[in-house]
């Protein structure tokens, strides 16, 4: 499944969410990450979170999309994170 | 869900904040979700220390490498981690015994041979004069029985492919891309070095699966084990030759999509450049991830998939489970 990950952390644990998410996901805005996923990567990826994030003051949102053959990607301006599996 | 990464650009890959990081020669940084990555194929130059590796070794990710005219040179295999004794006797009982190793062998041959009749069928109905080629591989097909060694069999594929490849030219009939003859080392036409480029793909595309498994990759049974490659792979990749690799180029000629501005000559051979190569590989990573209807299990599966469920077939078989019969593409 497709998954966009939003965060709004405490700045001092901004870094530590990037970083954690980053290893599952890739980034491609300031607090924003998206990519392909399993649903175990996921609950691994949601249980990393939990144990570093303040559950009473910060957030993170999960959008699943079982698939994006019904969502479509339009950008204004510059695309900042690079996607697709070609280096 | 993982994916494959193909890295063309020069650059060095790297360890940071424990995910993969690959920064190009141009200054263009990635972070790779190492969660996410089966394998990662280098076309290019990278620079790697031994911290990554061990770190790859860790997250069981595989590294193929691939030579400045787009020949595989090896990969990185990190430390099996599906060990099994049991899988590994058995394994090498089945090749040293000739009766068990003949059976395993017939069978690469003829899911080969099939797979080739059912593409040149796939034409044939489309209205190419193929009947010939058809009925060649069906003789084949009848006399494999009584081939008796491996070397013997290897022999009936080589003429097999032979004819095959014969019939490209029929397929295509396009003045830029005649096979003539299969030439390797080097390729000496447009059609032989894609096919050389697209055998290479596949190979590497076996083995990262064969590593998802507990097969080891060093006893094949069709090519013969020896000291210097692995050889399983090469077995297994005969059956999806005719499934995956011509059908990417058939489509690639077909539509245009490759011409000979692709080319470069070197060495006394063609070889695909970078560009040409960028658009093999995105249509081959397409077609590894399109998916058919696999009866044996009911539901649709990726090509990738299906090499997969290929070697679990050949697990069962040395197990004594279930007799081992190649796929055949009906589809």
């Amino acid at each position: 499944m497709y998954v966009i990950m939003v965060y709004d952390v405490e700045e001092k644990r901004v870094n530590k969410v990037l970083k954690i998410g980053r290893k599952y996901l890739t980034w491609v805005q300031n607090s924003v990450l998206e990519g392909e996923i399993t649903e175990a990567r996921l609950e691994r990826l949601k249980s990393e979170l939990k144990r570093c994030i303040s559950e009473e003051k910060d957030s993170v949102i999960f959008y699943i999309m079982r698939t994006t053959k019904y969502s479509e990607r339009q950008i204004l301006g510059v695309e900042k994170g690079g996607k697709g599996n070609f280096l | 869900m993982s994916e494959s990464i193909y890295a063309f650009s020069h650059g060095i890959l790297k360890r940071k904040q424990n995910t993969l990081f690959f920064e190009s020669q141009d200054g263009s940084q990635r972070y790779l979700p190492v969660e996410g990555v089966r394998d990662i194929h280098f076309f290019g130059e990278v620079t790697l220390n031994k911290e990554v590796l061990e770190f790859l070794s860790q997250k069981s990710v595989l590294l193929h490498f691939y030579n400045h005219y787009g020949y595989y040179v090896g990969s990185f295999y990190p430390r099996e981690h599906y060990n099994s004794g049991c899988l590994i006797l058995r394994q090498a009982e089945h090749y040293l015994e000739p009766e068990k190793r003949l059976v395993l062998a017939r069978q690469f041959v003829r899911g080969a041979l099939q797979n080739i009749q059912a593409v040149l069928k796939y034409y044939h109905r489309r209205g190419f004069a193929l009947a010939s080629a058809i009925g060649q591989m069906e003789s084949f097909l009848c006399g494999l029985e009584e081939q008796d060694t491996p070397d013997a069999l290897m022999a009936v594929e080589g003429n097999a492919w032979d004819i095959y490849y014969q019939s490209f030219d029929v397929i295509l009939n396009d003045q830029d891309f005649q096979m003539e003859k299969r030439t390797k080392r080097p390729p000496e036409n447009q059609l032989n070095s894609l096919i050389s480029f697209g055998n290479s793909l596949l190979y590497a595309a076996v083995l990262s699966e064969i590593y998802k498994t507990h097969l080891d990759p060093r006893i094949g049974f069709l090519h013969a084990t020896n000291f210097r490659r692995f050889s399983l792979n090469l077995d297994v990749a005969e059956i999806f030759k005719p499934v995956i690799v011509s059908r990417v180029i058939f489509a690639l000629v077909n539509k245009k999509a490759i011409s000979s501005r692709e080319f470069d000559e070197r060495l006394g051979g063609l070889y695909l450049n970078e560009r040409g190569r960028k658009v093999f590989v995105e249509k081959f990573e397409e077609k590894m991830k399109s998916t058919v209807n696999y009866k044996r299990i009911g539901r649709k599966v990726s090509y990738r998939r299906l090499i997969r469920l290929e070697l679990y077939k050949i697990e069962k078989h040395l197990l004594g489970e279930e007799e081992y019969q190649p796929l055949l593409a009906e589809w």
